[in-house]
Parts: structure tokens; C-alpha cells; sequence
């Protein structure tokens, strides 16, 4: 703790008033003390100035302790010098700062408080250093100087010079540090009746004192005829005791102090005052006897005081104590289940109990702030209520910020306690008006979050430790609780983050506990049926329908994943909504907790579905108008493969006519033509049935198919073309079937292509080069490959990945999609097309497919 | 020499029209001798022998007009003079069309063709051969 108050300092005392207060009291006490000596003799029977002296030192920094001792020298010499040689005032002005820096030294050496003597340990140290043990060791050398200069004997004036330094101490010392630290506090914060109690006592003493009681003879103790002291002092000491007595109980160390230097003042007056000013041995005796008397009394009074009050300040700290306790555990009650959004209403709430319970004129608490953390955000409270401050920024406090945050509690009694460089501090606080101040961090664990810091405007105000440990457990609430305000707050934003991005899914998405329950939808999530609280298994099992398994088989792929059995479930389905039929697609993934479930994610596919069919149609639109124009490019041999049979039916038929012409018509012959007519008219008809089928724009149809045959039958189909265009075809089967699954159609489209691709690469050939190789085998038993080699120009350097582009074309009227299409078409069924360039010249276009389960259809 | 005796070469790959187009040309008195390609023709045929020629235009190996280029280049008759072709086609185009008339084609015959128009053709190569024959005769007796 950076305790930086002024334990020591008067406080509003200015340093020259100080000075004078101390000179002028120095020499009353003088004054006083030459009232009650024994002429001739030096020694006096009651000696303030030193005990003044032992007061100012307590009361004082010991760095302006030259100060005060060199404003009592004037006192001592405008007292002593009329009355004393030079040489013995000067001797005894050393004598006596000699017992007040002993007495003032030892104090603050051996005690906690110097400046207090409201524990008995405080009280006994007291008495046996500042009232016993520095009298005693500076009475020496004075009685030796005043034995030596005034020729007075040495033992009576220790003697005398030691009980009266122990009596002036034990009562001025504790009534004037006291006097002088609480004094006016205490007489402003008393009630009425303890004026009228102090002015009962008042009275009763000054009777009591000055023996005006009547015959005291009924009160005699034993012990005055022990110490053999006159008649004349029996009345005070018997009948004083109730009322020393009633002080110490009823008012404490500074009320018994008060009341001692009273009754002593009195009671010495008193017994000097009756043997006049002579000395006699009988009244040195006496006054000896009451000097022992008081100072005996004293002590255990003292003692006794010390203890009460320490029982009362004991009592008051427990009840205090309580006090705070109950209030700690209201507020960590109030504030440990507070959600967050109530924590900073709650904080102003009680940061005004807190100024209220405490006396104080503000409470401020400070958060760093959470974006940028070099500000302070600052939440004040005054008498007035609530106060809106600004945010203050770290660097205008660069002490208190770095106190702060190495986890210091500042406390200051008075803003001008501060360290010098604190100057920025000192001038905020003052510009607040703030005097005294207690600032301790907020701790939430590592961190510091700020700070919580009290304060007074008016009266300067100690911070003991038990305030200061209660304010950090006040500050731990808090902090606790702006610690969960910043985690909450945080939390909220993630959530909040997480859920926007959750309903601006425009998937539907739902999770699902261990049990397939569903626990939580998004915005997007319309599933009939499948609302929070139901079951999402159970509605799939329920949509389930004789005949149809999709029901089923979504209810088992979504359980599969509730029991980790799968990574993950994909599934598409239509439903129908409103007449319309939607394609959905779910994925089901496991939910990454502890307790286990799943995620569903529900997104209409239907749009894409649409694009699909879309795009399959027109690439099947697209494949027919290409099919088209390659028989476009076919027509004049196809003409020709029509042409061949109409022609010989033609012929026969005219033939046969002429036969029949004949005088005697030869049958056989006749018979003969007509088979022959029959067999080119079935033949015309299957030139046309594959010309149907070849322009037929028909679905897809997936059927186990020979490749063998179906290449064959394309050449065949091509045969005349080539013929026309002088292209001889040479073919290389595999000798085992290769079945794959595919469309016929769209398969004979592919080597179609090939083909007639391969013919018009070789169109610019010589006659003799124009071969096609058409080539066909089976690969690892699991793939059937067709190659079609030409001898053409091959395939242009960095034109492979163009070829089977849309619109790659290099010929004049060619519109780039065979190889386009040839290569959709190969893909859709899981294979494969490339081209490469033969070693000497041309190229070789090659497709593989998977070989299919079966025989051919 | 008599129309119905003369003989005439068919050159078809396909047996069918082969077959249909000599039932025909018998029919109506003529010799026919078949082959399916112009080389089977020019290794097993005897051209002296034929008044006329009736050729696909469009066979495997060398075609009509490959064969038309050969008969005119060293006459291969013996009798002088070119012998007359007629080309048939099931697939007419302008462009050979054009070539076998230029080369001295008697008719360019689409497939299918009437007996007329085959008759008709024939008559005109016979004429022509005839014509080609006498001239031959007279300038080898001039020589």
C-alpha cells in the first residue's frame, strides 16, 4: 500500500502560525513551571515546556524538527534569562530538547502511533519511553548543571526535576497530541449532551481539585498517611479519582489527559500554595509525595483509558467491520446474477450506497476502456446522485495509470500528499475539488480492469487498511461483474454473429439433440412438420410410403449419423409445395458437442435441378441439330445407299416386265427377279431404318450395348461416304465383346463423329493415305477403348486443350461442337475422350468407358 | 453388227445392281459381261469385245473416271477409237458430272434409272461406237 498521508503532519496549521503556537506555549509553560518551583531552588514541581516540546516533536516531520526546537530558544531565554545565569539557561535549554528528542525519538522508534495513545501497548510505550525513561536520562545532566552552577544539592533536584518532567509529560503530552489531532473534529462532531456531560465532569474536578467538597477527613485513604501527605491533600486525591475515573471511561485518553493536566496544575497549585512559597523539607516532601501520588495515579489511568478506548475502538471496527461485511455480501449478492445488461444500472446504484454508507463526496469507478484499453470510461457518484463524466484518456494520468495497472492502491489523506510527480493527478483532483482519496485497482483475475476510487471534498479523511482491503474486495465485485459484462457482452456478439449468419442462411437449417429432436431452427427452416420439439426422424419415418423408400432411407441415413456410425448424409428428394414440385438436397453432419446430435441443412435445389434438365435437354437438342447436320454432310451417301437397291428393284422390275413380254415367259427367272426385288427392297427399308434412328431425337436410354457392333454398324452406316470421299476404312475389333452401358444413339453420335472428323482431316490427302484406323479393344478387363487414327495434318501444337471446346472448329463450315458433344456424351457415361498426335502423321481420337455387368440387349 | 448382239461391260460393286441392270440389258438382246471393280475389269475383262461401257461412277479402288482416263490414254480397244462409257451414279454431283462429260462420257445416269433412259443411252454409245468403228475402218484403209 503507497500509504503517502501525513501521520505527523498538523493539519491547516501553517508553518510560521506553528512556529509562534510553539514559542509562545514554550514560555506560558515556563511561565507556569517558575509559578510552581520552590524558590530557591531551580527544579520546578510541575515543567510543561518540555513536554511542549516532546508534543510539537510527535506532532511534527522529524526533517523540521531544528525548526521547532530553535523557535523554543526565545521562549526559553525570554523565560529563564530574567531568572537563571546565562550559562544555566543555555545548559537547560539543552537538557530539555535533550528529553523532548529522546522522548519523541523512542516514541516513533518503538510505537505503531506515536501520535496516539489509544492502545495500551501505545499507552505503556508512552509511558515507559516519552513519560518514564526521557525525563530520567535528561535529568541527569540537568541536575548536574544546576548542582554545579547554583551549588544546589544534586540528588533533591534530579529528584524533583525527574517527578516533575514524568508528571508534565504523562498529562501534556497525550492532551496536547491529542488536542492538537483530534481536538476539533471531535468537539464539531459531539453531541449536546457531551458538552453537558464534559461540563458536569468540569465542575465536579474543579471542586474536587481545589478541596472546596467539605471536611474530607471521611474519605481518608491509607496510603496518605503511607506517603505522609498533609491534610490539606486528602481531599483531592480521594475525591478525584470518581471523576479521573469518570473521564477515562466516559472520554478516553484525551479526556483523562485533558482532566490530568487540570488536577495536576490544581493539585500542585494547591500544595504549594499551602506552605507559600517557602520551601520547607516537610513541603518538598509533600510536594514530592503528590508529584508520586499524581504520577502513580496517572499511569494506571492512563493505562485504563488506553484499554477502554482500545475495547471501543475494538467494538467500533467489529461493528464497522460487520457493517462493511453485510454490505460486501449484499452487494456480491446483488451482483452475482445479474445479467449483464442490469450490471452498469446496478453499479451507479450501488457505487450511491457505497458514498452513502462511507461518508464520502464522490465514488468514481474507471474501466479501461474495452476498445481501445488507453482510456479510461469513468462512472461517478456524488451526494447529488449520479455523475456523467467524460472518458479520460490514460496519459493524463500517467501515475495513477501505472498504479494501477501494477495492481497498487493509492491512498492519500491529502491531494498534497501525492509524490511530485503525480502532478498531473494532484491537479485533476484538485480541479474536482478532492482532498483526501482512495484509489484500488479492479482485479479480475490477470488482469486489471480499472479501478474504484472514493473520495471526501471537505475534511481529510485516513484510509486504514481494513477500509482500504474491504474497498478491494468492493473493487473484486465489481470487477468480477464488469468481467462477465465484457464476457457475456462478447458472447452475445459471437452468438449474435453466429445466429445472423444462421438466419441469413437461406438454407434451411435445424440441430438436432442425440435423440434426433430437434433443439433449434433457423429462419429459413419451412419444414412442414418439423417444428422445435419434434422429432425429425420420426417425420421422415412418417412421409414414408408403402412402395416408396425415400422416407426410410433419410430416416436411416440421419439416425446413422446421430449414432456416428457415418461422417456425413446426403440426400436429395422432391416434395411437392402448393402443385409445385421442389427438389431439395439435405446434408446431415454430426454436431461437435459433448452431448452429440446433428445438423441438418435443407437447401432448395430446385432452380438447379431445373438449370440440369435445361442444360440436358438443350445439349440433347444441341446433339440431335449436330446429328442432323453430320447426316446433312451424310446425305449424298446415303443417297447413294438408297439409291443402290432402288435402283436394282428398278431394273429388276423393268427386267422381269420384258420377260414376261416373251412368247414363252421363263418362269425361274422371273421368280428369280422378284426374291431379288424383295431382298433390295428390305435392304432400302434398312437404310431408311437407320437413317430414322440416326435423326430420331430421342431420351436418354441406357442399355447394355456391344461397343463392337456398334462401331461396326457406324462404319457401315459411313461406308458409302467414305467410298465418295476415297477414304478406305480398316478395322481392328477386339475379338471379345465389349459391353458397356450407354445410349446407343448418342454412343454411334460419338464414333459418327470421330469418323467423319478423321475423313475430313485426310480431305486434302493423297488419294492413297486417305485410311482411317478404327480400332477397338479391352483394357485391364475393366475398360473398353475405341481409337480412330487418321493420316491428316494432326492435331495444331497447343491446340489439345481447345479441341473438345465448344466452337473449336478448324474447319470452314464447321461449327465446333462434334468433339464438344462427343465429349459430354463419353463423360455422361463415366469415360473418358483424348486425342494425340501419331508418331508420323495425324492423329489418333480415342475414348475408354467402363466395361458394363451383362450381355448385350 | 446387230444392236441385240452387242456387248456390253457392266462395272457395279453392288451384286444387286449388277444383277438387275444384265437381267435388263439381256432382256432386251444384249450381251452382258459383269464385273465388280474397274480393276477386275481390266485384269479378266476383254474391252476389245465391248461396244459399251456401263460404270459406276463411285467404287472401292480406282473408279470410272480413272478407268475413262486409262481407255483414253492408250487405246486399249482393238478396235480403233475410244469405246463408248456410260456412267451411273447413286449419287449424283454436279462436279463429277461435269468431269466424265468432259472426258467424253455418253451419259451421266442417277440411279434409279428407267429402262428408257438406260436403253436410250445405250442406243447412243452404240451409234457412237459404230460411227468411231467406220471411221477407224476408212482411215485404215486410207493407210
Amino acid at each position: 500500500m503507497a500509504e503517502t498521508s501525513g501521520n505527523n503532519r498538523v493539519q491547516g496549521w501553517s508553518p510560521a502560525g506553528t512556529l509562534l503556537v510553539v514559542a509562545v506555549a514554550y514560555y506560558v509553560g515556563a511561565q507556569l513551571g517558575f509559578i510552581l518551583r520552590f524558590p530557591p531552588t531551580t527544579p520546578s514541581v510541575l515543567w510543561p515546556p518540555n513536554s511542549i516540546l516532546t508534543a510539537t516533536l510527535l506532532l511534527t516531520p522529524v526533517r523540521r524538527w531544528w525548526l521547532y526546537l530553535l523557535a523554543a530558544l526565545p521562549a526559553h531565554l525570554a523565560a529563564e534569562l530574567p531568572v537563571l545565569p546565562l550559562l544555566l539557561v543555555f545548559g537547560l535549554f539543552a537538557t530539555n530538547c535533550a528529553e523532548a528528542l529522546v522522548a519523541a525519538a523512542g516514541l516513533r522508534w518503538l510505537s505503531d502511533a506515536p501520535t496516539r495513545f489509544d492502545t495500551l501497548r501505545r499507552m505503556v510505550v508512552f509511558v515507559l519511553v516519552g513519560a518514564l525513561f526521557a525525563p530520567f536520562i535528561s535529568s541527569f545532566p540537568d541536575a548536574a548543571l544546576v548542582a554545579v552552577i547554583q551549588g544546589e544539592p544534586y540528588s533533591f533536584v534530579w529528584r524533583t526535576r525527574f517527578f516533575s518532567n514524568v508528571l508534565a509529560a504523562l498529562t501534556i503530552v497525550p492532551a496536547v497530541v491529542m488536542a492538537v489531532r483530534n481536538g476539533l473534529p471531535n468537539l464539531r462532531a459531539a453531541a449536546p449532551r457531551r458538552y453537558l456531560e464534559a461540563g458536569l465532569l468540569a465542575g465536579g474536578l474543579f471542586l474536587a481539585s481545589t478541596g472546596k467538597f467539605g471536611n474530607p477527613s471521611g474519605f481518608v485513604l491509607g496510603l496518605e498517611y503511607v506517603l505522609g501527605l498533609p491534610a490539606g491533600l486528602r481531599a483531592p486525591v480521594v475525591v478525584l479519582l470518581p471523576f479521573l475515573l469518570w473521564s477515562a471511561v466516559r472520554f478516553g485518553p484525551g479526556g483523562l489527559s485533558v482532566c490530568l493536566v487540570a488536577t495536576a496544575l490544581l493539585a500542585v497549585v494547591a500544595g504549594t500554595g499551602e506552605s507559600g512559597i517557602f520551601m520547607t523539607p516537610q513541603t518538598a516532601q509533600a510536594v514530592l509525595s503528590l508529584q508520586i501520588l499524581l504520577s502513580t495515579t496517572t499511569i494506571p489511568l492512563m493505562c485504563l483509558a488506553a484499554v477502554i478506548e482500545e475495547r471501543r475502538q475494538a467494538s467500533e471496527a467489529l461493528a464497522t467491520r460487520l457493517r462493511l461485511e453485510e454490505m460486501l455480501s449484499r452487494l456480491s449478492a446483488a451482483f452475482v446474477h445479474l445479467p449483464s445488461t442490469e450490471i452498469h444500472r446496478a453499479l451507479d446504484e450501488w457505487l450511491g450506497r457505497l458514498g452513502e454508507h462511507l461518508g464520502l463526496d464522490c465514488v468514481v469507478i474507471a474501466e479501461y476502456s474495452r476498445t481501445t484499453a488507453d482510456e479510461l470510461d469513468v462512472r461517478a457518484w456524488a451526494p447529488s446522485g449520479p455523475v456523467k463524466l467524460q472518458a479520460v484518456a490514460c496519459r493524463e494520468v500517467p501515475w495513477a495509470d501505472d498504479q494501477l495497472r501494477r495492481r497498487q492502491t493509492i491512498a492519500v489523506r491529502d491531494v498534497g500528499d501525492l509524490p511530485p510527480h503525480a502532478h498531473a493527478e494532484r491537479l485533476m483532483l484538485r480541479l474536482y475539488g478532492i482532498r483526501s482519496c482512495i484509489v484500488v485497482p479492479l482485479e479480475a483475475g490477470e488482469r486489471v480492469l480499472g479501478g474504484l476510487a472514493v473520495g471526501t471534498t471537505g475534511a481529510d479523511r485516513a484510509w486504514p487498511e481494513p477500509i482500504a482491503g474491504w474497498l478491494r474486495l468492493v473493487a473484486e465485485v465489481f470487477a468480477s461483474a464488469l468481467e462477465r459484462t465484457a464476457m457475456e457482452d462478447a458472447l452475445r456478439a459471437s452468438e449474435g454473429m453466429k445466429s445472423a449468419i444462421l438466419s441469413s442462411l437461406s438454407n434451411g437449417v435445424a440441430v438436432l439433440d442425440s435423440d434426433g429432436t430437434i433443439i433449434a431452427v433457423n429462419q429459413s427452416w419451412t419444414i412442414e412438420g418439423a417444428t422445435v420439439g419434434s422429432n425429425y426422424v420420426a417425420a421422415w419415418h412418417e412421409t414414408a410410403r408403402p412402395g416408396a423408400s425415400h422416407g426410410r432411407d433419410a430416416a436411416a441415413g440421419i439416425a446413422a449419423v446421430l449414432a456416428r456410425e457415418r461422417d456425413s448424409f446426403a440426400y436429395e428428394y422432391t416434395a411437392r409445395d402448393s402443385r409445385v414440385e421442389r427438389w431439395y438436397s439435405m446434408v446431415v453432419v454430426p454436431l461437435n458437442q459433448p452431448g452429440g446430435g446433428a445438423v441438418v441443412s435443407h437447401t432448395d435445389v430446385t432452380e438447379r435441378k431445373r438449370a440440369e434438365v435445361n442444360a440436358q435437354r438443350s445439349r440433347q437438342e444441341l446433339a440431335h441439330f449436330t446429328r442432323v447436320s453430320t447426316m446433312g454432310a451424310l446425305a449424298a451417301s446415303l443417297a447413294h445407299e438408297l439409291n443402290q437397291p432402288l435402283a436394282a428393284i428398278l431394273s429388276n422390275a423393268q427386267a422381269g416386265r420384258r420377260f414376261l413380254d416373251a412368247a414363252r415367259p421363263d418362269l425361274g427367272e422371273i421368280r428369280s427377279i422378284l426374291s431379288d426385288i424383295a431382298a433390295d427392297d428390305k435392304r432400302a427399308g434398312e437404310v431408311i431404318e437407320r437413317l430414322r434412328e440416326l435423326f430420331h431425337k430421342g431420351a436418354t436410354e441406357v442399355l447394355l450395348l456391344d461397343l463392337n457392333v456398334l462401331i461396326r454398324d457406324v462404319v457401315k452406316l459411313l461406308g458409302s461416304d467414305a467410298l465418295i470421299r476415297r477414304v478406305r476404312m480398316h478395322l481392328d475389333i477386339a475379338a471379345e465383346p465389349l459391353i458397356v452401358a450407354g445410349d446407343r444413339i448418342q454412343l454411334q453420335q460419338v464414333v459418327l463423329n470421330l469418323l467423319v472428323n478423321a475423313m475430313d482431316a485426310m480431305a486434302d490427302c493423297p488419294t492413297e493415305e486417305r485410311v482411317v484406323f478404327v480400332q477397338t479393344e479391352l483394357c485391364d478387363g475393366q475398360t473398353a477403348r475405341a481409337s480412330v487414327r487418321d493420316a491428316g495434318p494432326g492435331i495444331l501444337a497447343g491446340q489439345h486443350d481447345l479441341l473438345f471446346e465448344p466452337f473449336y472448329t478448324t474447319k470452314p463450315t464447321g461449327m465446333g461442337m462434334g468433339l464438344s458433344i462427343s465429349r459430354s456424351i463419353i463423360e455422361a457415361h463415366g469415360g473418358l475422350i483424348w486425342a494425340t498426335n501419331n508418331p508420323v502423321c495425324g492423329a489418333t481420337f480415342s475414348f475408354a468407358m467402363p466395361i458394363g455387368n451383362g450381355t448385350a440387349t | 453388227m446387230s444392236p441385240n448382239g452387242a456387248r456390253i461391260i457392266v462395272v457395279d460393286d453392288d451384286i444387286s445392281v449388277r444383277r438387275a441392270l444384265s437381267r435388263l440389258l439381256i432382256s432386251a438382246g444384249y450381251q452382258v459381261q459383269t464385273f465388280e471393280s474397274v480393276r477386275d475389269l481390266l485384269m479378266n475383262g476383254d474391252l476389245g469385245r465391248a461396244a459399251c461401257l456401263i460404270v459406276d461412277v463411285r467404287m472401292p479402288g480406282p473408279g470410272a473416271l480413272e478407268l475413262q482416263e486409262n481407255l483414253s490414254q492408250e487405246n486399249l480397244s482393238q478396235v480403233p477409237g475410244p469405246i463408248p462409257i456410260i456412267f451411273i451414279t447413286g449419287n449424283p454431283d454436279v462436279p463429277t458430272a461435269v468431269q466424265a462429260m468432259k472426258a467424253g462420257a455418253v451419259d451421266f445416269l442417277s440411279k434409279p434409272f428407267s429402262e428408257e433412259e438406260l436403253f436410250g443411252a445405250v442406243e447412243q454409245a452404240l451409234a457412237l461406237r459404230r460411227a468411231s468403228s467406220d471411221q477407224g475402218r476408212m482411215a485404215h484403209r486410207r493407210r
